[in-house]
């Protein structure tokens, strides 16, 4: 074993800070000598009112921050004090000014002059007089602090309310029913009777399996006498498997499901299907939503009973893992922190209805959401991958290999057993063949940087090291391997160490060398360390000399290796009087053990050859397989979980105080899971959103399933219950509500069923005049909202009107992204140039962010930019250019025309089926009076083109495009 | 192309007019969503200067020190290795770097009245030195392509913001209800692609309209839909009228429902842009003398060219923002030269006369006055060769863009970068503040421009950005 570091001193704490509290801070001015005062007076404060004040005075206090009276400064901003009396160093205003950190430069848009720093300079040195005094007005307080934010209506204890008792002897009335009747009864208004049969058959097709009844549908509706005929349409659609597609829709609108990143550099999530179709499924299986939720958040980490469940329980975790990331923002921890920003935004709207993302970069201004709490959640994420690494110049996503079963499963477990056997040979065979190869690489040309696998024996880049304390980056030298090479920064000494293992292929004697580039700022005496058979050898290295080697590398001397055995080297900073720069470190043999050496080295080259071909090529079908293995787009823990620190303004690189992860304070409860140290603590927030004592979950669900079916909520901004967000119109409905579906165990489809069996859902969508008088909104319901096809829904009509609809269930719909490398220009193209061809349902549309299918984007589709629990619903121009001149519109109207033209039937039948296959109704009186007008007023065109004329104008027309 | 359909078809007229939704509404309503038509022209906050903008995009990132910048320390120094912080390298490691000074491939000269250094690389650009104001000073978030295009059209790097021309449109509206009023001609679908000209969580009757995508020809571009070679116009009046009539049978029992007139107002827009639309995109009849200034029928320029020429047309036709992409779908897009610095004159060729002809000719039609050109990329290049080579990285520290008309000074050169170039130190301008400048010059205050969303106000510039008033005439 070696020593992870020789360091075991810890820093006994400087008491610096006693220096600065020893100069102290006068009371009042007078106490100033007269040239301290007259040095403000006619230096420093004509430059705080020309060069400050503006943003830092009475009006604006940018970074909290007043420079106009004393008591600015001595508080600070964000930050703390920004002067220190006295103390030049730690006199922020004074780090500022000097502009040394890019960051950090004051006054932003221009540099003051030599001498203004220099007076500020001298200002600060003289203790700062500063006659000027003021009330510091307090800070704002934020909007609501956690005890009062637990009164806030979404933050109460759901309640369990009776429904009210209505002026209504009618005992078949719901008890949802009741809630909406009381509250319409309270206002006078009287609700609409029910809806024709024809259009409460087309409002139920449309609005649980997203398409519209066909004509014999329709009829078989209209004909149905028995008192329970829509009770059995509505448990008839339940079942339908296209139930899921339109309601897993509705889920990934708030789950922004795309399958590509959009953003800077778009990359193609060619996995992200996967979810699409786990999503799918959940609806049409009506698995209890609060498992929904569990394998979500945090589904790689659950108890499985078979390979299946296991890998569904994967593929649910990319619901965490498919925001619009940045992969090619540079700043990789930056990147991180956006990345977690984005879960937590996803998280907080999706499930708890709140903006959460507000409180990164202070206390929620509204919502009583501290930072503290912003950055308990931070922590779980930061603890959990969601990024491979974070070093990629273009960062990726985690791919998971799904577990299989029967043959696929021995087929994948027989070649990791498999490689698992010849990878360490082939590994072990390219070893020896690089200690054997003792060609002489020619000397680097200077400024030219070489690659590790340039020189003979084992070669490691000074990236392959394990580091203790900060060691920095440079490529200050031009005389460097691969990318460059790491310093000490010539500080910290004693606390700094790098360590490289490597693996000894053959026992013998080897040269170890250590690679960096001479200067006269360099150690003199950088001890390095080899660990050897014969135990370790300490060796001091004049680092200003140049290496003997090639001009890079230094030899530490000879040794000897046992083969098998993992030597270590390592490199510190201890006692050194200059930069202790490194490189890499090489391993050579020089002469191998008697006992094994070959007899003809050559031809013992040559034999390696030939067995690292052998192994490559018995490799090949192997790895063929494995890579051909199914992948999903998942998260994985992070093997350190660590809580985070707070950002001060949402800053990355300005650390605050650690928060331990955990949940929202304001939403706390007995039995509030905790969150063990060795893990994120995804699965304990799993069980807190679901925790029957949460009080938004279940209300924000209700909410949403309320607004998928009546197309607008009990509160209306969805996916914001808090303070900003609307108030509900019927509240103890909504608790109620919420109730179900804790009582229904979390099935959907109950409370689904339990609303569309009401009256409200099956009144009719006339105007009612009364309410539009006083409630113009129609938040009571007087009728039903009259709603207009969302962009699936109008393109699945018009394919299913024209019988072009092709109803394959679920799987992979992107032509070409197949096994292609996502993070390439290839796959990109595979976006940039889609043709959207295919007729399958709207929710296998390929999703991406970037090329969107040109219906979706004009007909109000989701941004899959981020949570979207309601659609807009815009009217432009573009929208009814689309209808009048898109070849989709146009040709899907000639198939429809041409279907209908195949059946036996006269002018008036032709009638009453176009309009029942488009609209689900007949005719009135007008209609058919213009339409037979039109084709006769046609005759010198073909009954094709008359035909599908009409149909076009059917999919335009407003009854095509509302539900009644 | 077959002739556009009559659009003033009398008896429509008619029958409209005794709708039961009601013409009149309609007509108002244009192209409305709800009650109020959101694009209707409004009053700005302040005394505007200018009424539109056209935003030359120069996309990957035009070489400050090569064209607008002159610094002689490069000569100088050629071939030098010093110390430099190279913004990639410090994003990844926080790091320094030594790096080799590269001079300008372009001799510089003084130009105009005001002696601007202009190198060879603008030649005609060159000669209008005294019509724009120079920005030297410029600095931006984002070291890559992506976070920095979408930051100079956003004012963010990653969040989801509305771009620019969605902005400046929910706060003026439109001037020509039947054009779109913010247009984006031929933009790329890399580096934020849509996201550049969308309209984010503003309503969607705001988001830009893409004409042709980067990479098409200019002379094939068009608005979406605008026609159709599928049916004749014949076909195409009759089944109007068909589905206008069966509207108006479906509408009839639903008086002032304002929804559904605005969805019967849009199909009359729709109507009325088949008409209308194709003629500000055409320009086959602009003079020979016209066409020969920008370039066209020329190689390299005739397809920016094309462009620019459509520009003043659309700006003639009242649309409030136009974007002219020079841009392409890559990862490296346009003048991207990481490795070869000399490919920088095959950009410049394309797009200089284009653009000086463009400044010419909204000069000589009085259209420079009230319409903002901007000129400029989403960052600068380095000053140095990246990785010793012969191109130039990304620089979001300091750079060039120029602004023409619109109440900016003519001939101003603002602000300075250091002695190499690399970092803006003097009078910097960010984008944030360039950003609340164009605002300031169409008449709104960038801080006052708000739109609120998920219980926050929104902005353009966040909590940034101050105007610079310096550079305003």
């Amino acid at each position: 074993m070696l020593p992870q570091s020789p360091f075991q001193r810890r820093l006994a704490p400087l008491v610096l800070a006693l220096l600065a509290t020893t100069i102290g801070l006068p009371a009042i001015a007078d106490e100033w000598s007269g040239h301290a005062m007259e040095h403000f007076e006619k230096r420093i404060r004509p430059l705080l009112v020309e060069k400050c004040i503006e943003c830092h005075g009475p009006e604006k206090q940018k970074g909290g921050l007043r420079l106009d009276i004393r008591e600015g400064w001595e508080t600070g901003g964000d930050n703390g004090p920004a002067l220190v009396p006295g103390d030049l160093d730690r006199s922020r205003i004074i780090q500022a000014v000097r502009y040394d950190d890019p960051d950090f430069q004051m006054p932003p848009k221009t540099k003051l002059s030599k001498d203004a720093i220099a007076d500020l300079e001298e200002w600060v040195a003289l203790g700062a007089p500063d006659p000027r005094s003021g009330e510091l007005a307090r800070k704002r307080p934020s909007g609501m602090s956690v005890e009062e934010g637990r009164s806030f209506w979404s933050f109460r204890p759901i309640a369990n309310p009776d429904p009210p008792v209505v002026d209504n002897t009618d005992e078949t009335l719901t008890e949802i029913d009741r809630f909406i009747q009381a509250k319409q009864h309270e206002r006078g208004l009287t609700q609409n009777p029910p809806a024709a049969p024809a259009d409460l058959a087309r409002r139920a097709y449309f609005t649980l399996i997203g398409l519209p009844p066909t004509p014999e549908q329709v009829d078989a509706f209209a004909a149905d006498r028995r008192p329970d005929a829509f009770e059995r349409l509505v448990d008839e659609l339940l079942q339908s498997p296209h139930f899921g597609e339109r309601w897993g829709r509705h889920w990934l609108d708030v789950a922004r499901f795309a399958e590509s990143s959009g953003g800077g550099r778009t990359l193609l999530f060619k996995d992200a299907w996967r979810y699409r179709d786990y999503v799918i499924e959940q609806f049409n299986a009506d698995t209890p939503f609060d498992q929904f939720v569990r394998e979500q958040i945090a589904g790689d980490l659950l108890d499985t009973d078979s390979p299946s469940q296991r890998s569904q329980q994967l593929v649910a975790t990319a619901f965490l893992a498919l925001g619009p990331t940045n992969y090619e923002q540079q700043d990789k921890q930056l990147l991180r922190y956006d990345v977690i920003d984005e879960q937590i935004d996803t998280l907080g709207k999706a499930f708890l209805g709140m903006t959460l993302s507000c409180a990164r970069c202070h206390d929620h201004k509204f919502d009583p959401v501290p930072t503290a709490d912003y950055y308990a959640l931070a922590g779980i994420f930061k603890s959990t991958r969601t990024l491979f690494n974070y070093t990629d110049n273009v960062a990726r996503w985690v791919d998971t290999p799904l577990p299989l079963e029967g043959d696929a499963a021995e087929t994948v477990a027989a070649a990791e057993a498999q490689r698992n056997q010849l990878k360490p040979r082939l590994d072990r065979l390219e070893a020896e063949r690089r200690v054997r190869t003792q060609d002489i690489v020619s000397p680097p040309k200077p400024g030219l940087p070489k690659l590790d696998r340039h020189f003979p024996g084992l070669v490691l880049d000074d990236m392959k090291a394990e580091a203790y304390g900060e060691w920095k980056f440079s490529q200050f030298s031009q005389n460097y391997l691969n990318e460059g090479y790491l310093h000490d920064g010539n500080e910290r000494k004693g606390y700094k160490s790098l360590t490289f293992e490597t693996q000894i292929p053959l026992s013998g004697q080897y040269e170890v060398r250590i690679a960096y580039s001479e200067l006269a700022n360099r150690s003199t005496r950088t001890p390095v360390t080899v660990g050897h058979a014969g135990g370790e050898l300490k060796i001091l290295v004049d680092q200003q000399k140049p290496p003997s080697q090639y001009g890079r590398f230094h030899s530490l001397g000879q040794f000897r290796f046992e083969a098998g055995s993992t030597p270590f080297v390592q490199v510190t900073n201890e006692n050194t009087d200059g930069y202790v720069v490194v490189d890499g470190i090489q391993w050579l043999l020089v002469e191998e053990d008697p006992s094994s050496a070959p007899s003809n080295p050559d031809e013992r080259l040559k034999q390696l050859s030939a067995a690292i071909k052998k192994q490559e090529k018995a490799l090949a079908p192997v790895n063929k397989i494995l890579k051909a293995r199914p992948l999903a787009m998942t998260v994985k823990e992070d093997p350190k979980p660590s809580d985070s620190a707070i950002r001060i303004r949402g800053v990355e690189s300005r650390k605050g105080d650690i928060v331990p992860r955990g949940f929202l304070q304001v939403a706390t409860f007995d039995g509030v899971p905790e969150i063990p140290d060795h893990a994120s603590g995804r699965v304990e927030l799993a069980d807190w959103i679901v925790h029957p004592d949460n009080p938004l979950t279940t209300r924000v669900l209700a909410n949403r399933i309320w607004t998928w079916l009546f197309g607008s909520g009990i509160v209306s901004s969805v996916d914001n219950l808090g303070t900003t967000g609307d108030a509900p119109s019927h509240p103890e409905l909504l608790d109620y509500l919420a109730q179900r579906i804790q009582k229904n165990n979390w099935s959907l489809k109950t409370l689904i069923r339990e609303i569309m069996l009401t009256r409200a859902w099956q009144a009719s969508a006339a105007p009612n005049p009364e309410a539009q008088a006083i409630d113009a909104d129609n938040r009571l319901l007087a009728s039903f909202p009259k709603r207009r096809l969302d962009a699936e829904q109008l393109r699945d009509a018009i394919l299913a009107a024209s019988g072009a609809l092709d109803t394959t269930y679920l799987g992979p719909n992107i032509v070409g992204a197949g096994e292609i490398n996502a993070n390439s220009t290839a796959a990109q193209n595979v976006e940039y140039n889609y043709i959207f061809e295919d007729t399958r349902r709207s929710v296998y549309t390929p999703a991406f962010r970037v090329n969107r299918h040109e219906l979706f984007e004009l007909f109000d589709f989701a941004n899959a930019n981020f949570t979207f629990g309601r659609r807009a619903t815009s009217t432009v121009a573009l929208q009814a250019l689309y209808l009048l001149n898109n070849p989709f519109v146009i040709e899907q109207s000639e198939i429809a025309a041409k279907a209908l033209l195949a059946h036996d039937l006269d002018t008036n039948g032709q009638i009453e089926h176009a309009f029942k296959t488009t609209l689900g109704r007949s005719p009135t009186p007008n209609e058919r009076q213009l339409v037979g007008q039109f084709l006769e007023d046609g005759q010198n065109e073909s009954a094709l083109t008359g035909w599908s004329s009409v149909f076009q104008s059917l999919f335009g027309s407003v009854d095509f495009r509302y539900l009644n | 192309m077959p002739p556009n359909p009559d659009v003033s078809a009398i008896s429509r007229r008619d029958a409209l007019r005794h709708m039961a939704c009601g013409f009149g509404y309609m007509a108002a309503a244009g192209i409305a969503s709800g009650t109020a038509n959101p694009l209707q022209s409004r009053v700005p906050h302040v005394a505007p200067k200018a009424k539109r903008v056209i935003f030359l995009f120069m996309a990957g990132g035009v070489s400050q020190v090569d064209s607008f910048d002159y610094k002689p320390l490069l000569h100088k120094n050629d071939g030098r290795m010093l110390d430099f912080t190279d913004q990639r390298i410090l994003a990844k490691t926080g790091m320094g770097s030594n790096q080799r000074v590269m001079k300008s491939l372009w001799d510089f000269k003084q130009r105009g009245q005001n002696g601007a250094w202009v190198s060879e690389l603008f030649p005609h650009m060159a000669k209008h030195t005294d019509d724009y104001c120079i920005i030297r000073s410029m600095h931006t978030e984002g070291v890559a392509h992506g976070p920095a295009t979408l930051f100079l059209h956003t004012g963010s790097t990653n969040f989801i913001r509305p771009s620019m021309g969605a902005w400046i449109n929910y706060g003026l509206g439109t001037e020509n209800q039947d054009m779109p009023g913010f247009i984006s001609l031929s933009p790329a679908l890399g580096n934020g692609g849509p996201r550049n000209y969308g309209n984010a969580f503003l309503p969607a009757a705001y988001q830009g309209t893409a004409v042709g995508r980067a990479g098409m020809k200019a002379a094939d571009i068009g608005i979406k839909n605008l026609e159709n070679t599928l049916q004749s116009p014949e076909q195409r009046r009759r089944q109007f009228d068909l589905l206008q009539a069966m509207n108006q049978e479906q509408c009839q029992n639903l008086p002032q429902n304002t929804e559904l007139e605005a969805v019967l107002g849009s199909y009359e827009l729709a109507w009325r842009m088949q008409a209308n639309a194709p003629e500000v995109l055409d320009i086959s009849n602009e003079s020979a003398a016209t066409k020969a200034l920008y370039g066209i029928d020329e190689e390299p320029t005739d397809n920016y060219g094309r462009q620019c020429l459509m520009a003043r047309r659309m700006a003639e036709a009242g649309v409030r923002f136009i974007q002219v992409n020079y841009s392409d779908n890559s990862n490296n897009p346009a003048w991207d030269q990481h490795n070869d610095m000399p490919e920088h004159k095959e950009h410049a060729l394309a797009v200089d006369k284009p653009v000086a002809g463009l400044l010419t000719d909204l000069k000589q039609r009085g259209l420079l006055e009230d319409t903002l050109v901007w000129w400029g990329g989403e960052f600068g290049r380095t000053p140095y060769a990246q990785k010793n080579g012969t191109g130039r990285d990304h620089n979001p520290t300091g750079f060039t863009v120029w602004l023409a008309g619109g109440g900016v000074k003519p001939g101003l050169v603002y602000g300075a970068t250091d002695e190499f170039g690399q970092y803006a130190i003097e009078n910097k301008v960010h984008m944030h503040d360039l950003h609340a400048t164009i605002l300031h010059l169409l008449g709104m205050d960038h801080e006052r421009l708000t739109f609120r969303h998920e219980g926050r106000d929104f902005r353009l510039t966040d909590v940034h950005g101050s105007v610079v008033h310096d550079i305003i005439a």
